[in-house]
């Protein structure tokens, strides 16, 4: 009986606290003139996107927030690439035998744990890139391939160029190419692994599928007649912009290091503890059956302290993913600061910010998804 | 490989060489790694030392040290500060000085030998704050900071000294600490408008377990103890009206000591809501179930930037028309909500690694369900969280910089008040970066630290 009352009482004052909030919010809107619908996403946005040539000032709102989940979820990827490699190499680095590796890896962790993202994003935006000591684009730092008359990389402290591919035609053709010497490495994988389950003879398996792909890959490349070259970066005649290769802008470098180097600190961390967190028989054991350093590693601890590690590290990926929304203090346009920026230029708030929270929900409950997932096939099978 | 999952061997002591040799040449590619890492160590140092001793434009920072700390804070109430300052240290002091008691008690019944903590043990434990302060006082031009350093660094010592106190005043010392601590809030806040609502919470829980019930009966007990809260926060409330001394209120706080202050505020809030919200995830209602986990997963799922934007841009619509809340107090509401989400997963985690046999044993006395709760379970589950609730204060404190992308002067933004001057438009971003990054890094890492320390002593995750 109690339950019963109980469960009704507590759905009704919930229910009577969100009634009374959206109540007040659509009295508080009608009154202020403001709709409560969703047609602005089709409506143009007034205002361009730096850097972003295909968007003007007549396209949709739609069109930004998806230039807004792409710009997102780019920051995202680059930042978990470099968050992973630095995270890896200073994690490890923490438990070298090399007292001064050790030190200066804790050093780094300590440091950048400690401090506010959005500082070190700041840092990067202002003191490296804005106000920092790089030319502007138009006296952009050429560095050369020594030998050659072609840039390896233009820094400036507007825009970086970097190598690009550039396409020569029948790209289409090859990626086909390309996906079929995917499909037939993911076969030569399969193949090794049951030759080397049924015979006992060595897979090789990395070998031959890395082998296909290369195969496939070049092969192609040549029948097709160079698909696509090499370009390296210049400045257009005039030096306003980089004319060829490929361009990054300060925000999305800014974003990326930054982040990539505060989830880094976090990163090592779980590292050094699912590392440390192995029990020490496993080694001993390992050591008793001859394995040495390289497979003690490889074969019995790495793939223990993997098991531990992966799921908090997928958490420290989806944090890194909703920390891209700081791209707003350094003028990136993801997509809270196209958000930002659209709202200010006078679109509904509200309804801005639902289909912000959603986006940024769904990308979460995605991860979450992989997450469990994972967990599923990491579960320890216990008798 | 270079790693090792184990430490190097000790090395014996006195011989420097040995050291050297085992710790950093002990096979080839340690030799090379080491060699690579002392030149780039020397190169970074080289550049570091003519930074800070050659090169940096400190002045950007040095003359805007009262904005770095207070910001717009109005410079003729600054003595409420100073003030809010003394209380403080005393607070801390009488707190840390009630604790070593108790610890001491502890060790004689357990028939251990206690150890006082040293003062070079509390030096090592906050070297990075005591750094950061000297580093502030080193800046300062004025007499006046030494003079408030010092004497909040004696009024803690004495407030230190109540590990003295006999065991029968512990409790009282702790409502001491309670009192101090709002005491500072309010010296600052002045006691006009609502202030009487948190000062009359506070006096009445303390009166609540302070009133000495023991020996009577259950429902008298209960009687006098409602009484003597209602009487408590009745008397505060008294004294409010007849004072009603007007002060600074949060709107007009900015700079470090908005930062701590908003940090503090908003876990305070968040804290009893956090719990309810995990005992309401663990309960066998399933309605409420329901409605827990999909506040705390919608609230986990979106970055902290988006509550604060509703909160800039929404949550005064969502109020009867004619509230008018500053963006401080907009900010505090939002970073309530989403601390409370992470509060709750944390609890959550402390009442799962309750052994069951813990609640079983109280049914089996006869309890009902809110006395386990209250007796039982969260005393033990909340004991077990408290390093991950200072994490959680860390991170929260870290976030509290998210506040100058909405517009409010905390910490961070106070570097827009220092570039906005003509001298330093262009200049020194970097010097007023680093100083900023130290202030929040020397904070961060003292309370990581002891976080750190906290886990040990509480052997959680031993048990």
């Amino acid at each position: 009986m109690f339950r019963v009352v109980g469960q009704i009482v507590a759905m009704a004052a919930v229910g009577a606290l969100i009634w009374w909030l959206l109540s007040n919010l659509s009295t508080n809107l009608n009154r202020a003139g403001i709709g409560t619908d969703f047609g602005f996403l089709t409506r143009p946005t007034q205002f361009t996107i730096p850097y972003f040539t295909t968007f003007n000032a007549r396209s949709p709102v739609w069109q930004m927030v998806l230039v807004g989940v792409k710009n997102t979820l780019l920051a995202g990827f680059i930042g978990v690439l470099i968050a992973s490699l630095v995270g890896l190499v200073i994690g490890i680095a923490r438990l070298s035998t090399n007292w001064l590796a050790a030190r200066l890896a804790t050093v780094f962790v300590e440091f950048f744990r400690n401090i506010p993202p959005l500082v070190v994003i700041i840092f990067f935006g202002a003191a490296v890139f804005t106000f920092g000591p790089l030319p502007i684009l138009g006296e952009a730092t050429e560095i050369k391939i020594p030998g050659s008359s072609n840039n390896l990389l233009l820094l400036s402290n507007d825009r970086w160029g970097i190598p690009g591919l550039a396409a020569q035609g029948n790209v289409g053709a090859y990626l086909i190419v390309f996906a079929l010497g995917v499909v037939v490495a993911v076969g030569m994988w399969i193949w090794r692994t049951r030759v080397n389950v049924n015979t006992g003879a060595p897979h090789h398996r990395l070998l031959w599928s890395l082998g296909a792909m290369a195969l496939f890959g070049i092969v192609g490349y040549l029948l097709l007649g160079g698909p696509f070259v090499i370009e390296w970066p210049s400045l257009s005649e005039n030096r306003r912009v980089i004319a060829s290769g490929f361009a990054m802008n300060w925000g999305f470098m800014a974003l990326t290091g930054a982040l990539g180097l505060y989830t880094a600190s976090h990163i090592a961390e779980i590292i050094r503890g699912s590392i440390q967190a192995v029990p020490k028989g496993q080694t001993e054991a390992s050591s008793a059956l001859a394995l040495n350093g390289f497979q003690r590693y490889r074969f019995v601890v790495l793939p223990q302290a993997l098991r531990i590690a992966v799921p908090p590290i997928i958490n420290q990926y989806l944090n890194l993913v909703k920390n891209t929304s700081l791209g707003l203090a350094v003028a990136y346009a993801e997509l809270a600061a196209l958000t930002s920026t659209s709202i200010a230029n006078g679109r509904p708030a509200v309804q801005s910010i639902v289909v912000m929270m959603a986006v940024y929900l769904t990308f979460s409950l995605t991860i979450s998804l992989i997450l469990n997932i994972v967990n599923r096939r990491l579960e320890l099978v216990t008798r | 490989m270079t790693a090792a999952a184990e430490r190097a061997p000790a090395v014996p002591k006195g011989s420097a060489l040995a050291w050297i040799k085992e710790r950093l040449f002990r096979n080839f590619w340690s030799g090379v790694l080491s060699v690579v890492l002392i030149a780039i160590l020397a190169y970074a140092g080289y550049r570091v030392v003519l930074f800070v001793f050659v090169n940096g434009r400190w002045e950007a920072v040095s003359r805007n040290l009262t904005n770095f700390m207070v910001g717009r804070f109005p410079r003729g109430e600054i003595w409420r500060l100073v003030a809010q300052m003394t209380l403080l240290g005393l607070a801390l002091g009488v707190a840390a000085g009630t604790a070593s008691g108790s610890a001491r008690d502890r060790a004689a019944e357990a028939g251990l030998q206690y150890d006082p903590p040293s003062l070079a043990g509390t030096l090592r434990r906050f070297w990075s704050l005591i750094a950061f302060v000297l580093v502030l006082l080193a800046m300062t031009t004025t007499v006046g900071p030494w003079l408030v350093a010092a004497a909040v660094v004696i009024l803690g010592y004495a407030g230190w000294q109540s590990w003295r106190l006999p065991r029968s005043l512990r409790m009282v010392s702790w409502v001491t600490t309670a009192l101090l601590l709002l005491a500072s809030f309010q010296v600052v806040s002045g006691t006009d408008g609502r202030a009487w609502v948190p000062v009359a919470l506070v006096v009445a829980a303390a009166s609540w377990l302070g009133v000495p019930v023991e020996r009577l009966q259950a429902r008298l007990r209960r009687v006098v103890s409602l009484a003597a809260v209602t009487v408590a926060a009745a008397v505060v409330f008294g004294v409010y009206s007849v004072i009603g001394a007007p002060g600074v209120g949060w709107d007009n706080w900015s700079g470090m000591n908005l930062t701590l202050w908003w940090s503090a505020i908003v876990i305070v809030l968040a804290f009893p809501i956090g719990v309810l919200l995990a005992l309401a995830r663990r309960s066998t209602l399933p309605t409420l179930r329901y409605l827990a986990t999909t506040y705390i997963e919608l609230i986990r799922g979106v970055p902290l930037i988006t509550l604060l934007f509703m909160g800039q841009f929404i949550l005064g619509f969502m109020l009867p028309a004619g509230t008018n809340l500053s963006s401080i107090s907009r900010s505090i509401a939002a970073g309530t909500l989403f601390t409370a989400a992470y509060v709750a997963e944390i609890v959550r985690g402390g009442l799962q690694s309750l052994p069951p046999g813990q609640a079983e044993a109280g049914q089996a006395l006869g309890m009902g369900t809110p006395a386990i709760t209250r007796k039982i379970v969260l005393p033990q589950a909340l004991r077990a969280v408290i390093p991950a609730m200072v994490g959680q204060f860390i991170s929260l404190f870290k976030d509290s910089s998210l506040l100058f992308i909405i517009g409010v002067t905390e910490f961070l933004a106070v570097r827009g008040i220092a570039h906005a001057q003509p001298d330093f438009r262009v200049i020194a971003h970097a010097e007023t970066l680093v100083f900023v990054a130290v202030g929040y890094w020397a904070i961060a890492f003292a309370m990581s630290r002891e976080s750190q320390r906290l886990e040990r002593k509480l052997g959680v995750g031993e048990r």
